[in-house]
């Protein structure tokens, strides 16, 4: 990677913002998943009302050479509409909770998309030729007589505008009672897991009429529930191995080759409880918002509500390093409880190995350097926002004299927060959502 | 997006919450009972929401009633370690309270009160009735509540097998697929459920919680259904208390006690629904 653990600090500029600038957000804009492709040339988005939006980076212009293509729309399409389960006589939300795009194999590209209930593999494909010259239809489909016919010819293919079409090619329904919470695909291309609430089911990508349960943690008795699964993913290089994390700060790896249910892990990571640090809430802040292998699969990244976590596998009792996204929230964990912030569902993203970064509130979002041990805290917003510009790092001033341009923690804005960020697999671009804006930042080119 | 459940309607309510927890937030010498008090009055408020809406997030509601548990457990050994008969030789055992604590709640012993009641009222605070009741109120009670929510989640999202279901009689009715599982337990939960909330409605709280009006935030609950000596539950509206008993045997002639035991089923955001749907409102 440029610039990582090079000794030179990234500098992060604006690049772009896709999205309405009105400060009234319609409910369906809202961005509920942001992921990039494997070349990373394209960056699908999900939102609340079902839609897709995936953005195409430009072939880079030679003449252009400060700055990476931009982004621009490739293709919309609506993934997911609103059901109704009339057995329950409950609405099934057509927000797309994650989207997991397939390593491309043909001139076609695939994703993976999900909402609450359902999955669905749509595959992505252009069209810029079209067939002309038939001999029994006019151009413009009509039919000729076929005694008008005098001469035969062989049709052949002509240039047309570009069109990107989307077509659900396989949807894989009635496997999940609870909601979905994640998805992932599997090193081996065939096969991906589902995650909900309680229970994680095996697809192959091809079947979608059955599935197999992996892991069920649902109790016998209701009333004994005290954990609920809150994030799963495939690791990057093995392909019977998964974890999943838990509400109460813990994560499991399993080995589908042990038993046909994964119900008993091959590995728990669990970091004892820091007594000096325990409140009423310290269950709730323990709970894991999200994880991620790194990209070698040696270590994977946890985000619960106040910290990142990065673990070694091979370490089960204890993260290998911590890193505080806004300690300064802990001495107000009460109101973000009465004000349900507290729930709030932070994803978080590794630039292969050496940065993490995930989001905060008040539209700022944080990268951490595992090899310098800096930090830096950046915002996603259109006030002073030129292209090229590098972005002025950010602080919050937790407690006492506020200097000039830190923020208070009281004047922070719990309404503007990043729940999702993702970085481009090989370059130093990172796409990051605010509520229903999606801010593209790219680092300083010399 | 179709109704997704009730919005609290006491705007006041959530300002008084808001400040009653920045007030928890920024104090250092908010006593840690009151601090717990608050906490769990938010949790409970919090899952008597989500109880009424159609489909409670499971997450949040098991944290929720997680932090419930481990409260109560903190509540259960230090009700183990004090004892509660007011014997006026037993001196108040401190070991569970910090010293600050402690001598605060003695600082709040009202003048005039006599020496037999002064030693009870070491024990407990003074200022503080609602956790005296919540002391009262037994483990059981809660943990049922905690039962019923957490069953009802189940009840709502789960695909069970289906069982008998249409009331004898009445084949329009078309109820929920998993009404029948709803066993002989939801009787005691619901007690247990209503001794829990029923102690929170009391109306002669000095506490520092004072400008909390309890009473309100459980205004807009029908618990007719609670009152009620038939196990059928009013198939239509929430009512005013008076009319609920009254008028589920009115419409429903038909409805016999061996099917009411089946139809008893303390859902009735679902059951308004269904009725809703049926008399076309």
């Amino acid at each position: 990677f440029p610039g990582a653990g090079g000794g030179n600090d990234i500098q992060w500029c604006f690049s772009q913002v896709k999205g309405a600038v009105d400060d009234d957000v319609a409910e369906a804009d809202i961005i509920s998943t942001v992921e990039f492709n494997h070349s990373g040339e394209l960056l699908a988005t999900g939102d609340k009302g079902g839609r897709v939006v995936i953005f195409q980076q430009e072939q880079e212009n030679k003449t252009q050479s400060h700055s990476r293509g931009e982004y621009n729309v490739y293709s919309t399409f609506q993934s997911h509409e609103p059901e109704f389960d009339y057995l329950k006589s409950l609405e099934i939300e057509e927000k797309i909770n994650k989207i997991r795009w397939l390593p491309q194999k043909n001139a076609a590209q695939f994703l993976l998309s999900t909402n609450d209930k359902t999955i669905k593999l749509w595959k992505i494909s252009e069209r810029d030729k079209r067939p002309e010259g038939y001999n029994l239809k006019e151009e413009d489909g009509r039919y000729r007589d076929p005694t008008t016919v005098t001469t035969l010819r062989v049709p052949v293919f002509r240039p047309m505008d570009l069109m990107v079409e989307a077509s659900p090619r396989r949807i894989f329904a009635n496997a999940h009672t609870y909601h979905i919470n994640s998805i992932s695909i599997n090193s081996d291309y065939e096969t991906y897991l589902s995650a909900d609430d309680l229970r994680i089911n095996l697809w192959h990508l091809e079947i979608t009429d059955r599935s197999f349960n992996i892991v069920d943690i649902k109790p016998a008795n209701m009333e004994e529930l005290t954990e609920v699964i809150t994030a799963a993913e495939f690791h990057p290089n093995s392909c019977n191995t998964f974890v999943y994390s838990s509400s109460k700060g813990t994560i499991r790896l399993c080995d589908m080759r042990a038993a046909a249910l994964c119900d008993r892990h091959s590995k728990l990571f669990e970091e004892p409880e820091d007594p000096s640090n325990r409140s009423f809430f310290s269950e709730i802040i323990s709970s894991i918002s999200d994880v991620k292998f790194s990209h070698s699969g040696r270590y994977m990244m946890t985000r619960d509500y106040l910290s990142v976590k990065i673990w070694d596998l091979n370490m089960e009792n204890r993260p290998v390093e911590t890193y505080q996204v806004h300690e300064y929230l802990r001495s107000k964990l009460c109101s973000l409880y009465e004000n349900d912030c507290i729930f709030d569902k932070f994803e978080c993203c590794w630039n292969g190995t050496d940065i993490v970064m995930t989001g905060s509130y008040n539209n700022f979002f944080r990268m951490f350097d595992r090899n310098t041990k800096r930090d830096i805290t950046l915002e996603a917003s259109r006030e002073n926002n030129k292209p090229r510009t590098v972005l002025k790092p950010r602080k919050v001033c937790a407690s006492g004299k506020r200097k000039k341009d830190e923020i208070s923690v009281d004047s922070l804005d719990f309404n503007k927060k990043i729940l999702h960020t993702a970085w481009h697999p090989k370059e130093n671009i990172i796409a990051v959502a605010t509520t229903n804006n999606l801010y593209i930042f790219q680092d300083k080119m010399n | 997006m179709l109704g997704r459940g009730l919005k609290r309607k006491l705007s006041d309510y959530e300002e008084n919450m808001a400040d009653l927890s920045s007030a928890f937030d920024s104090s250092r010498h908010l006593p840690y009972l009151l601090k717990r008090q608050l906490v769990l009055n938010m949790c409970l408020t919090k899952l008597q929401t989500y109880k009424m809406l159609v489909e409670p997030n499971l997450h949040r509601s098991v944290l929720i009633a997680n932090t419930v548990r481990q409260i109560q457990e903190e509540m259960r050994q230090e009700s183990n370690l004090q004892p509660v008969a007011a014997c006026p030789g037993i001196a108040p055992s401190s070991n569970s309270y910090t010293g600050a604590e402690s001598s605060w709640m003695s600082l709040q012993l009202p003048s005039g009160i006599s020496q037999q009641e002064s030693n009870y009222f070491e024990l407990r605070s003074v200022e503080d009735p609602i956790e005296n009741s919540l002391l009262i109120v037994s483990d059981d009670d809660m943990s049922s509540a905690i039962s019923s929510i957490l069953k009802d989640l189940d009840f709502v999202e789960d695909i069970s097998p289906p069982t008998s279901l249409v009331p004898t009689g009445d084949d329009q009715l078309k109820f929920p697929e998993n009404t029948s599982l709803k066993l002989e337990d939801d009787r005691q939960d619901l007690k247990g459920a209503e001794c829990v909330f029923g102690s929170f409605e009391i109306s002669n709280s000095t506490s520092y919680l004072k400008d909390l009006a309890i009473d309100d935030i459980f205004e807009d609950i029908d618990t007719s259904m609670y009152d009620s000596d038939f196990c059928c539950p009013p198939l239509m509206p929430p009512r005013p208390q008076s009319l609920a008993t009254e008028e589920p045997l009115k419409t429903f002639p038909s409805c016999n006690s061996s099917s009411a035991s089946n139809i008893c089923r303390p859902d009735l955001s679902e059951l308004d629904h269904i009725m809703e749907i049926l008399v076309g409102s």
